[in-house]
């Protein structure tokens, strides 16, 4: 492949982008996704992740088995954050970083 | 293969990053990094990499923060563009009666040297045109901001490796051990020699502190992140929930779950993020959702850094830490000048491992 040749079409990342990270040492598409973007894009890896592999497999001779894929999450295609919503106010997980400070006798503890 | 270092420093994460850059800009030679995976594959990689300051608590450790922040448009001089932004931060309330205790805030910081303002609702919309119209009033600092931490790594590695740092990735310390004066590190790749031996596993520190019979309590805390579509620069503020990025791309959440070492993101806590960010930001509701990641922080059990020398071991050091992305170029520049002058110029002896005794 031409160094230049795009991998990643979301992102614009070139053959020769995703090589330096291998070069740098890493060894899985997530390593080439943070330092490059790669896989990040609108399709968020669909179209280049086996592209990435292949380039993982050529320069390591790490078998594509021994390659892991990108760790799949929701949301699998894109979805509105009004959908994800459900209108409540009451939280637990998610904290608020006011509540957190603390006043005690007119003063922060 | 050089096995023999004078600094071996064990977790290239934001942490462990700063420290070499900042060891390597005073001593050329001999040392090496080691880390299990690949630098961000652990905590510094999913991140929300807020640079935040004007309310964490108690004041000293606020105080603390400030001083990293303030060498933040320093290191981008030194290691080049990290997409550091001061950007201010914001935070909002949404109930009258916090305004009393954010006011409160406001007045013993200032002692400190810490600017926070309390806005009005007025003040907040028109800083923060699209925040909630519901809003009570917000806390506002300019120290704060953000960084790319996928960036700053890179930088920073960069730099180190310029200035003749070794790397060693995908190779995971499995045994450390004291022999005459020097460490001995044993790894998948190889076993090393040291004099000077740095602990920075972030949430990993408990299992390096084993290894040499030292407790090191931290513990994990999950955090869930929600990334929507690049928008067009709407958001002008780091909100201490939400920011955008330079990419366009609106990174959301401010969660803690105790949930080990799983990276899982779950469908209950994407659904609080959702709603505290559509409550911060309506016109978020419309934006699409393309990614969620999770992370889990290193947090010491009181809540504090663990920084410096550990106790009864000469030449051994920790930094392990939430707020790593904030306080890495000032943890960087203290235990480099620890190693290097035997003191530093701010005193950490409050976060020294011997606290918890
Ligand atoms: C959701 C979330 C949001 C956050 N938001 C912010 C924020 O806005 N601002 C902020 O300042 N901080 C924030 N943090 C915290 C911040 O990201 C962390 O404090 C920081 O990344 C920790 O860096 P580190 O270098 O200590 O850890 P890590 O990046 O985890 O690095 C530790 C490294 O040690 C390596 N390691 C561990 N064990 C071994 C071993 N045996 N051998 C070799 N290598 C080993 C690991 O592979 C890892 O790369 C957030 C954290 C989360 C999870
Ligand atoms: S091609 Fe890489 S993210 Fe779409």
């Amino acid at each position: 492949m031409d160094k230049t040749t795009i991998i990643c079409r979301c992102e614009e990342i070139s053959y020769e982008e995703v090589e330096e990270v291998i070069e740098h040492g890493g060894r899985t598409f997530d390593d080439v996704k943070r330092l490059t973007r790669c896989g990040m894009g609108p399709c968020q890896a669909k179209i280049c992740t086996g592209l990435v592999a292949n380039i993982i497999h050529e320069h390591t001779a790490l078998p594509l088995s021994e390659i892991p894929l990108q760790r799949m999450r929701m949301p699998l295609s894109p979805i509105k954050l009004e959908i994800l919503a459900t209108n409540s106010t009451a939280f637990s997980a998610v904290k608020s970083v006011l509540d957190e400070v603390e006043i005690e006798d007119g003063k922060v503890r | 293969m050089e096995t023999s270092y004078e600094t071996i420093v064990i977790g290239g994460g934001v942490v462990g990053n700063g420290i070499a850059f900042h060891l390597s800009e005073r001593y050329k030679e001999g040392v090496l990094v080691l880390d299990k995976k690949y630098p961000m594959s652990g905590t510094s990689g999913s991140t929300q990499a807020w640079v935040w300051v004007h309310n964490k608590t108690p004041s000293w450790y606020a105080e603390f923060n400030m001083y990293s922040a303030e060498l933040y448009p320093y290191l981008s001089k030194k290691i080049g563009d990290v997409e550091y932004k001061r950007t201010g931060g914001l935070s909002p309330f949404f109930n009258e009666s916090d305004r009393e205790k954010a006011k409160q805030l406001a007045e013993s910081y200032r002692k400190i040297g810490i600017k926070i303002k309390v806005l009005s609702r007025e003040k907040v919309l028109e800083k923060e045109p699209f925040m909630n119209p519901e809003v009570a009033g917000a806390t506002y600092s300019s120290i704060d901001g953000n960084v790319n931490p996928f960036r700053l790594i890179d930088m920073y590695m960069r730099a180190s490796k310029k200035n003749g740092v070794h790397y060693s990735t995908y190779n995971k310390v499995t045994e450390i051990q004291k022999q005459d004066g020097k460490y001995i590190v044993v790894s998948d790749q190889a076993t090393y020699v040291c004099k000077n031996l740095i602990l920075a596993g972030g949430t990993w520190s408990r299992e390096l502190g084993e290894m040499l019979g030292i407790k090191i309590p931290v513990n994990q805390l999950r955090g869930q992140i929600l990334v929507s579509e690049p928008l067009k620069p709407f958001l002008n503020f780091t909100i201490s929930g939400l920011r955008q990025a330079n990419n366009g791309e609106v990174l959301m959440g401010y969660s803690m779950e105790q949930a080990g070492f799983n990276r899982a993101t779950t469908l209950d806590v994407i659904q609080e993020t959702a709603n505290m960010a559509v409550r911060y930001v309506p016109a978020l509701g419309k934006a699409k959702i393309v990614r969620a990641f999770s992370g889990i922080r290193a947090m010491p059990e009181d809540g504090f850094p663990i920084l410096g020398k550990v106790p009864g071991f000469e030449n051994l050091y920790v930094a392990a830490t939430h707020s790593g992305v904030t306080l890495s170029p000032l943890i960087g520049t203290l235990i480099t000048e620890l190693i290097l002058d035997g003191e530093t110029s701010i005193p950490i002896d409050r976060y020294s491992l011997s606290r918890f005794g």
